[in-house]
Protein backbone atom coordinates (compact mmCIF):
# COMPACT_ATOMS: atom_id res chain seq x y z
CA UNK A 1 0.00 0.00 0.00
CA UNK A 2 1.37 3.45 -0.88
CA UNK A 3 1.78 5.66 2.16
CA UNK A 4 -0.85 8.18 0.97
CA UNK A 5 -3.33 5.30 0.49
CA UNK A 6 -2.32 3.86 3.81
CA UNK A 7 -3.19 7.18 5.52
CA UNK A 8 -6.57 7.28 3.79
CA UNK A 9 -7.41 3.67 4.65
CA UNK A 10 -6.30 4.25 8.22
CA UNK A 11 -8.61 7.26 8.45
CA UNK A 12 -11.51 5.14 7.20
CA UNK A 13 -10.53 2.36 9.62
CA UNK A 14 -10.60 4.89 12.46
CA UNK A 15 -14.06 6.19 11.58
CA UNK A 16 -15.28 2.62 11.02
CA UNK A 17 -14.15 1.64 14.52
CA UNK A 18 -15.50 4.85 16.04
CA UNK A 19 -18.85 4.25 14.32
CA UNK A 20 -19.09 7.49 12.34
CA UNK A 21 -18.50 5.78 8.99
CA UNK A 22 -22.11 5.13 8.00
CA UNK A 23 -24.41 3.99 5.26
CA UNK A 24 -22.97 3.00 1.91
CA UNK A 25 -19.43 4.02 2.90
CA UNK A 26 -19.56 1.62 5.84
CA UNK A 27 -20.84 -1.23 3.68
CA UNK A 28 -18.12 -0.61 1.08
CA UNK A 29 -15.43 -0.51 3.71
CA UNK A 30 -16.64 -3.81 5.20
CA UNK A 31 -15.76 -5.51 1.91
CA UNK A 32 -12.13 -4.45 2.38
CA UNK A 33 -11.98 -6.16 5.75
CA UNK A 34 -11.00 -9.47 4.12
CA UNK A 35 -7.60 -7.89 3.51
CA UNK A 36 -5.40 -8.73 6.52
CA UNK A 37 -3.73 -5.31 6.23
CA UNK A 38 -7.03 -3.43 6.49
CA UNK A 39 -8.23 -5.88 9.15
CA UNK A 40 -5.22 -5.16 11.32
CA UNK A 41 -5.67 -1.38 10.95
CA UNK A 42 -9.26 -1.72 12.19
CA UNK A 43 -8.14 -3.97 15.04
CA UNK A 44 -5.52 -1.40 16.08
CA UNK A 45 -8.21 1.30 16.17
CA UNK A 46 -10.56 -0.92 18.15
CA UNK A 47 -7.82 -1.34 20.73
CA UNK A 48 -7.02 2.40 20.85
CA UNK A 49 -10.66 3.46 21.17
CA UNK A 50 -11.46 0.83 23.81
CA UNK A 51 -10.36 3.49 26.27
CA UNK A 52 -13.63 5.33 25.54
CA UNK A 53 -15.68 2.33 26.61
CA UNK A 54 -17.83 3.25 29.62
CA UNK A 55 -17.81 1.09 32.75
CA UNK A 56 -20.04 -1.93 32.02
CA UNK A 57 -23.60 -1.86 33.32
CA UNK A 58 -26.02 -4.76 33.56
CA UNK A 59 -29.61 -5.05 32.42
CA UNK A 60 -31.11 -8.56 32.35
CA UNK A 61 -32.43 -9.30 28.86
CA UNK A 62 -35.90 -10.88 28.52
CA UNK A 63 -35.99 -14.71 28.37
CA UNK A 64 -37.39 -14.50 24.84
CA UNK A 65 -33.96 -13.30 23.64
CA UNK A 66 -32.24 -16.62 24.41
CA UNK A 67 -35.10 -18.61 22.90
CA UNK A 68 -34.75 -16.58 19.71
CA UNK A 69 -31.01 -17.24 19.54
CA UNK A 70 -31.50 -20.96 20.14
CA UNK A 71 -34.09 -21.12 17.41
CA UNK A 72 -31.93 -19.27 14.91
CA UNK A 73 -28.87 -21.40 15.55
CA UNK A 74 -30.84 -24.65 15.54
CA UNK A 75 -32.22 -23.69 12.16
CA UNK A 76 -28.70 -23.25 10.87
CA UNK A 77 -27.63 -26.57 12.38
CA UNK A 78 -30.54 -28.31 10.67
CA UNK A 79 -29.68 -26.79 7.32
CA UNK A 80 -26.13 -27.90 7.77
CA UNK A 81 -27.10 -31.44 8.70
CA UNK A 82 -29.36 -31.65 5.69
CA UNK A 83 -26.54 -30.60 3.35
CA UNK A 84 -24.12 -33.01 5.04
CA UNK A 85 -26.61 -35.87 4.78
CA UNK A 86 -27.13 -35.12 1.11
CA UNK A 87 -23.38 -35.12 0.57
CA UNK A 88 -23.05 -38.37 2.49
CA UNK A 89 -25.74 -40.00 0.32
CA UNK A 90 -24.09 -38.68 -2.84
CA UNK A 91 -20.70 -39.88 -1.64
CA UNK A 92 -21.92 -43.37 -0.80
CA UNK A 93 -23.67 -43.64 -4.17
CA UNK A 94 -20.42 -42.61 -5.83
CA UNK A 95 -18.63 -45.14 -3.71
CA UNK A 96 -21.04 -47.91 -4.73
CA UNK A 97 -20.75 -46.94 -8.39
CA UNK A 98 -16.98 -46.84 -8.43
CA UNK A 99 -16.05 -49.37 -5.80
CA UNK A 100 -15.30 -51.96 -8.50
CA UNK A 101 -13.07 -49.54 -10.39
CA UNK A 102 -11.22 -48.57 -7.22
CA UNK A 103 -10.73 -52.21 -6.30
CA UNK A 104 -9.42 -53.07 -9.75
CA UNK A 105 -7.08 -50.09 -9.83
CA UNK A 106 -6.13 -50.52 -6.19
CA UNK A 107 -6.78 -46.75 -6.11
CA UNK A 108 -8.11 -44.39 -3.47
CA UNK A 109 -9.55 -45.81 -0.29
CA UNK A 110 -13.16 -44.85 0.36
CA UNK A 111 -13.92 -41.51 1.98
CA UNK A 112 -14.52 -41.90 5.69
CA UNK A 113 -15.36 -38.30 6.53
CA UNK A 114 -16.75 -35.41 4.51
CA UNK A 115 -16.98 -31.70 4.89
CA UNK A 116 -18.64 -29.08 2.72
CA UNK A 117 -17.20 -25.56 2.81
CA UNK A 118 -20.19 -23.39 2.08
CA UNK A 119 -22.18 -20.27 2.79
CA UNK A 120 -24.71 -21.02 5.51
CA UNK A 121 -27.29 -23.11 3.70
CA UNK A 122 -26.01 -21.87 0.33
CA UNK A 123 -23.31 -22.28 -2.29
CA UNK A 124 -20.85 -25.11 -1.67
CA UNK A 125 -17.35 -23.87 -2.56
CA UNK A 126 -15.28 -26.93 -1.75
CA UNK A 127 -16.17 -30.51 -1.03
CA UNK A 128 -13.57 -32.19 1.16
CA UNK A 129 -13.14 -35.92 1.70
CA UNK A 130 -10.85 -37.61 4.16
CA UNK A 131 -9.80 -40.89 2.62
CA UNK A 132 -9.25 -44.18 4.44
CA UNK A 133 -7.74 -43.72 7.87
CA UNK A 134 -7.06 -40.02 7.16
CA UNK A 135 -4.17 -41.10 4.91
CA UNK A 136 -5.13 -38.60 2.23
CA UNK A 137 -7.40 -35.66 1.62
CA UNK A 138 -9.31 -35.08 -1.59
CA UNK A 139 -10.62 -31.62 -2.40
CA UNK A 140 -13.08 -30.79 -5.13
CA UNK A 141 -13.58 -27.11 -6.01
CA UNK A 142 -17.31 -26.92 -6.76
CA UNK A 143 -17.94 -23.21 -7.30
CA UNK A 144 -15.36 -20.44 -7.60
CA UNK A 145 -14.74 -18.41 -4.47
CA UNK A 146 -13.82 -14.70 -4.77
CA UNK A 147 -10.05 -14.23 -4.39
CA UNK A 148 -7.89 -11.13 -4.81
CA UNK A 149 -4.58 -11.30 -6.65
CA UNK A 150 -1.64 -12.46 -4.60
CA UNK A 151 -3.89 -14.35 -2.17
CA UNK A 152 -4.75 -17.98 -1.60
CA UNK A 153 -7.22 -20.03 0.41
CA UNK A 154 -5.67 -22.34 2.98
CA UNK A 155 -7.35 -25.31 4.66
CA UNK A 156 -6.89 -25.96 8.39
CA UNK A 157 -7.84 -28.63 10.91
CA UNK A 158 -9.16 -26.96 14.05
CA UNK A 159 -8.06 -28.49 17.37
CA UNK A 160 -10.36 -31.22 18.69
CA UNK A 161 -13.01 -29.96 21.14
CA UNK A 162 -11.53 -29.58 24.60
CA UNK A 163 -7.92 -29.79 23.39
CA UNK A 164 -5.59 -26.82 23.52
CA UNK A 165 -3.55 -27.21 20.31
CA UNK A 166 -3.25 -24.90 17.30
CA UNK A 167 -4.87 -25.28 13.90
CA UNK A 168 -2.79 -27.46 11.56
CA UNK A 169 -2.56 -26.67 7.84
CA UNK A 170 -3.81 -29.17 5.27
CA UNK A 171 -2.35 -27.04 2.48
CA UNK A 172 -3.73 -24.59 -0.07
CA UNK A 173 -7.11 -25.16 -1.66
CA UNK A 174 -7.47 -25.46 -5.44
CA UNK A 175 -9.53 -22.67 -7.03
CA UNK A 176 -10.84 -25.13 -9.62
CA UNK A 177 -10.70 -28.85 -10.34
CA UNK A 178 -9.75 -31.54 -7.89
CA UNK A 179 -6.65 -32.42 -5.90
CA UNK A 180 -5.61 -35.39 -3.80
CA UNK A 181 -2.92 -34.95 -1.19
CA UNK A 182 -1.21 -37.57 0.97
CA UNK A 183 -1.22 -36.51 4.64
CA UNK A 184 1.75 -36.47 7.01
CA UNK A 185 1.76 -38.12 10.43
CA UNK A 186 1.41 -34.66 12.06
CA UNK A 187 -1.64 -33.85 9.93
CA UNK A 188 -3.18 -37.26 10.72
CA UNK A 189 -2.59 -36.69 14.43
CA UNK A 190 -4.32 -33.30 14.21
CA UNK A 191 -7.28 -34.90 12.43
CA UNK A 192 -7.77 -37.58 15.07
CA UNK A 193 -10.69 -36.38 17.18
CA UNK A 194 -11.02 -33.14 15.19
CA UNK A 195 -14.54 -32.20 14.16
CA UNK A 196 -13.98 -29.02 12.20
CA UNK A 197 -12.04 -27.63 9.28
CA UNK A 198 -11.52 -23.95 8.54
CA UNK A 199 -10.54 -21.91 5.50
CA UNK A 200 -8.46 -18.77 5.89
CA UNK A 201 -7.28 -16.10 3.46
CA UNK A 202 -3.46 -16.11 3.14
CA UNK A 203 -0.67 -14.75 0.94
CA UNK A 204 -0.37 -16.70 -2.32
CA UNK A 205 2.30 -19.10 -1.00
CA UNK A 206 0.26 -19.95 2.08
CA UNK A 207 0.58 -18.76 5.67
CA UNK A 208 4.19 -17.68 6.35
CA UNK A 209 3.91 -18.55 10.05
CA UNK A 210 2.35 -22.00 9.99
CA UNK A 211 -0.77 -20.59 11.67
CA UNK A 212 -3.69 -18.78 10.05
CA UNK A 213 -2.69 -15.13 9.55
CA UNK A 214 -5.61 -13.84 7.48
CA UNK A 215 -9.30 -13.82 8.37
CA UNK A 216 -11.06 -17.17 8.77
CA UNK A 217 -13.63 -17.19 5.99
CA UNK A 218 -15.40 -20.46 6.65
CA UNK A 219 -15.69 -23.24 9.19
CA UNK A 220 -17.03 -26.63 8.14
CA UNK A 221 -17.92 -29.69 10.22
CA UNK A 222 -16.44 -33.08 9.42
CA UNK A 223 -19.25 -35.61 9.10
CA UNK A 224 -18.94 -39.38 8.88
CA UNK A 225 -19.47 -40.65 5.35
CA UNK B 1 -28.88 -0.95 36.56
CA UNK B 2 -26.48 -2.86 38.72
CA UNK B 3 -22.95 -1.49 38.58
CA UNK B 4 -21.55 -3.24 41.62
CA UNK B 5 -21.19 -6.83 40.43
CA UNK B 6 -17.63 -7.59 39.34
CA UNK B 7 -16.87 -8.48 35.74
CA UNK B 8 -16.56 -12.11 34.68
CA UNK B 9 -12.82 -13.05 34.61
CA UNK B 10 -11.28 -12.62 31.15
CA UNK B 11 -9.60 -16.01 31.24
CA UNK B 12 -12.93 -17.73 31.82
CA UNK B 13 -14.59 -15.84 28.95
CA UNK B 14 -11.65 -16.63 26.66
CA UNK B 15 -11.96 -20.34 27.45
CA UNK B 16 -15.71 -20.29 26.84
CA UNK B 17 -15.14 -18.58 23.48
CA UNK B 18 -12.62 -21.24 22.49
CA UNK B 19 -15.13 -23.93 23.37
CA UNK B 20 -17.74 -22.07 21.29
CA UNK B 21 -15.29 -22.20 18.38
CA UNK B 22 -15.36 -25.98 18.81
CA UNK B 23 -19.18 -25.84 18.68
CA UNK B 24 -19.81 -26.55 22.36
CA UNK B 25 -23.41 -25.41 22.91
CA UNK B 26 -23.12 -25.70 26.70
CA UNK B 27 -20.21 -23.28 26.71
CA UNK B 28 -22.24 -20.92 24.53
CA UNK B 29 -25.09 -20.92 27.04
CA UNK B 30 -22.65 -20.28 29.92
CA UNK B 31 -21.10 -17.41 27.96
CA UNK B 32 -24.57 -15.96 27.32
CA UNK B 33 -25.49 -16.14 31.00
CA UNK B 34 -22.31 -14.36 32.04
CA UNK B 35 -22.25 -11.65 29.41
CA UNK B 36 -25.76 -10.98 28.06
CA UNK B 37 -26.76 -8.47 30.79
CA UNK B 38 -23.61 -6.45 30.01
CA UNK B 39 -24.17 -6.53 26.24
CA UNK B 40 -27.90 -5.84 26.61
CA UNK B 41 -27.18 -2.75 28.71
CA UNK B 42 -24.62 -1.62 26.12
CA UNK B 43 -27.11 -2.12 23.25
CA UNK B 44 -29.85 -0.27 25.14
CA UNK B 45 -27.50 2.64 25.55
CA UNK B 46 -27.14 2.91 21.78
CA UNK B 47 -30.55 1.75 20.56
CA UNK B 48 -32.77 3.00 23.44
CA UNK B 49 -35.83 0.91 22.49
CA UNK B 50 -35.99 -2.43 24.32
CA UNK B 51 -37.56 -4.28 21.40
CA UNK B 52 -34.80 -3.16 19.03
CA UNK B 53 -32.10 -3.88 21.61
CA UNK B 54 -33.51 -7.39 22.10
CA UNK B 55 -33.42 -8.03 18.37
CA UNK B 56 -29.85 -6.72 18.30
CA UNK B 57 -28.88 -8.96 21.21
CA UNK B 58 -30.01 -12.04 19.30
CA UNK B 59 -28.02 -10.99 16.26
CA UNK B 60 -24.97 -10.28 18.46
CA UNK B 61 -24.94 -13.81 19.93
CA UNK B 62 -25.52 -15.42 16.55
CA UNK B 63 -22.45 -13.47 15.33
CA UNK B 64 -20.44 -14.45 18.45
CA UNK B 65 -21.24 -18.13 17.85
CA UNK B 66 -20.37 -17.88 14.17
CA UNK B 67 -17.18 -15.88 14.69
CA UNK B 68 -15.89 -17.53 17.86
CA UNK B 69 -13.29 -19.25 15.71
CA UNK B 70 -11.88 -15.84 14.76
CA UNK B 71 -11.39 -14.80 18.39
CA UNK B 72 -7.67 -14.72 19.10
CA UNK B 73 -7.30 -16.00 22.64
CA UNK B 74 -3.66 -14.93 22.92
CA UNK B 75 -4.74 -11.30 22.57
CA UNK B 76 -7.09 -11.61 25.54
CA UNK B 77 -9.76 -8.90 25.51
CA UNK B 78 -12.64 -11.39 25.36
CA UNK B 79 -15.25 -8.97 26.73
CA UNK B 80 -13.93 -6.10 24.58
CA UNK B 81 -14.17 -8.40 21.53
CA UNK B 82 -17.83 -9.12 22.30
CA UNK B 83 -18.64 -5.47 23.05
CA UNK B 84 -17.17 -4.50 19.67
CA UNK B 85 -19.46 -7.01 17.94
CA UNK B 86 -22.39 -5.50 19.87
CA UNK B 87 -21.46 -1.92 18.91
CA UNK B 88 -21.13 -2.76 15.22
CA UNK B 89 -24.37 -4.68 15.30
CA UNK B 90 -26.20 -1.71 16.88
CA UNK B 91 -24.83 0.57 14.15
CA UNK B 92 -26.06 -1.88 11.50
CA UNK B 93 -29.51 -1.89 13.05
CA UNK B 94 -29.62 1.91 13.23
CA UNK B 95 -28.90 1.93 9.51
CA UNK B 96 -31.71 -0.48 8.81
CA UNK B 97 -34.23 1.25 11.04
CA UNK B 98 -33.11 4.67 9.75
CA UNK B 99 -33.05 5.56 13.35
CA UNK B 100 -33.50 8.92 14.71
CA UNK B 101 -35.25 7.37 17.61
CA UNK B 102 -35.09 10.14 20.07
CA UNK B 103 -35.91 13.79 20.09
CA UNK B 104 -33.34 16.48 20.67
CA UNK B 105 -34.31 16.96 24.30
CA UNK B 106 -33.46 13.34 25.09
CA UNK B 107 -30.24 13.61 23.11
CA UNK B 108 -29.28 16.70 25.09
CA UNK B 109 -29.79 14.75 28.30
CA UNK B 110 -27.56 11.97 26.99
CA UNK B 111 -24.91 14.52 26.10
CA UNK B 112 -24.87 15.74 29.69
CA UNK B 113 -24.55 12.21 31.01
CA UNK B 114 -21.59 11.44 28.82
CA UNK B 115 -19.75 14.66 29.47
CA UNK B 116 -17.66 12.93 32.15
CA UNK B 117 -14.42 11.03 31.80
CA UNK B 118 -14.61 7.70 30.03
CA UNK B 119 -14.01 4.76 32.32
CA UNK B 120 -12.83 2.13 29.85
CA UNK B 121 -12.29 -1.39 31.22
CA UNK B 122 -9.70 -2.17 28.59
CA UNK B 123 -7.76 1.06 28.24
CA UNK B 124 -4.54 1.23 26.29
CA UNK B 125 -1.54 2.51 28.29
CA UNK B 126 -1.40 6.25 28.42
CA UNK B 127 -5.01 6.60 27.22
CA UNK B 128 -6.07 9.00 29.97
CA UNK B 129 -3.12 11.25 29.28
CA UNK B 130 -3.73 11.26 25.51
CA UNK B 131 -7.49 11.83 25.67
CA UNK B 132 -6.85 14.60 28.17
CA UNK B 133 -4.74 16.45 25.61
CA UNK B 134 -7.72 16.82 23.25
CA UNK B 135 -9.93 19.91 23.36
CA UNK B 136 -13.19 19.41 25.30
CA UNK B 137 -15.45 19.61 22.24
CA UNK B 138 -13.38 16.99 20.39
CA UNK B 139 -13.48 14.65 23.36
CA UNK B 140 -17.24 15.09 23.59
CA UNK B 141 -17.69 14.30 19.89
CA UNK B 142 -15.62 11.12 20.14
CA UNK B 143 -17.52 9.97 23.22
CA UNK B 144 -20.93 10.60 21.65
CA UNK B 145 -19.91 8.64 18.57
CA UNK B 146 -18.29 5.73 20.38
CA UNK B 147 -20.54 5.34 23.41
CA UNK B 148 -23.93 6.36 22.02
CA UNK B 149 -23.37 5.45 18.39
CA UNK B 150 -24.27 8.97 17.24
CA UNK B 151 -23.68 10.00 13.63
CA UNK B 152 -21.88 13.16 12.50
CA UNK B 153 -25.28 14.86 11.95
CA UNK B 154 -26.63 13.95 15.35
CA UNK B 155 -23.46 15.13 17.06
CA UNK B 156 -23.64 18.43 15.21
CA UNK B 157 -27.22 18.91 16.39
CA UNK B 158 -26.43 17.87 19.94
CA UNK B 159 -23.47 20.11 20.36
CA UNK B 160 -25.05 22.89 18.25
CA UNK B 161 -21.93 22.99 16.12
CA UNK B 162 -21.59 23.17 12.32
CA UNK B 163 -21.39 19.73 10.70
CA UNK B 164 -18.09 20.60 9.02
CA UNK B 165 -16.51 21.47 12.35
CA UNK B 166 -17.71 18.22 13.94
CA UNK B 167 -16.20 16.20 11.09
CA UNK B 168 -12.86 17.94 11.30
CA UNK B 169 -12.70 17.81 15.12
CA UNK B 170 -13.28 14.07 14.94
CA UNK B 171 -10.72 13.58 12.17
CA UNK B 172 -8.06 15.60 13.95
CA UNK B 173 -8.93 14.09 17.32
CA UNK B 174 -8.43 10.55 16.00
CA UNK B 175 -5.11 11.50 14.43
CA UNK B 176 -3.84 13.15 17.63
CA UNK B 177 -4.97 10.18 19.67
CA UNK B 178 -3.09 7.77 17.40
CA UNK B 179 0.06 9.88 17.48
CA UNK B 180 -0.02 10.31 21.23
CA UNK B 181 -0.75 6.63 21.99
CA UNK B 182 2.04 5.45 19.71
CA UNK B 183 4.46 8.07 21.01
CA UNK B 184 4.68 9.71 17.54
CA UNK B 185 5.55 13.39 17.50
CA UNK B 186 2.49 15.66 17.61
CA UNK B 187 1.97 17.46 14.34
CA UNK B 188 -1.23 19.29 15.17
Amino acid sequence: MKSSNRELVDRLAAEYALGTLRGRARRHFERWLVSPQVGSMVKAWEERLAGLEPAPERVAPPATAWRGIEKRLDLRAREHTRAARWLAVAASLLFLAFVGVFTLRGGDPAPTRLAAVQETGGTIYWQIEMLGDDEAVKVLARSPHALERGKAHELWVLPAPGSKGNPVSLGLLPESGEIRRQLSAAQRAALAGATQLAVSLEPSGGSPTGLPTGPVLHVASLESA
Amino acid sequence: MDRTESLPPEIELAQLLQRCAARDAGAFRALYDKTSPILFARLLRMLRRRSVAEEALQEVYVRIWERAVQYEAHRGRALAWMVTIARYCAIDLMRRERMTLVGDDVLAEVADETGGEPTGFDKPNNFDHCIGLLPDNTRKCLTLAFVEGRSHDEIARLTTSPLGSVKSWIRRGLLSLRQCLSGERQTA
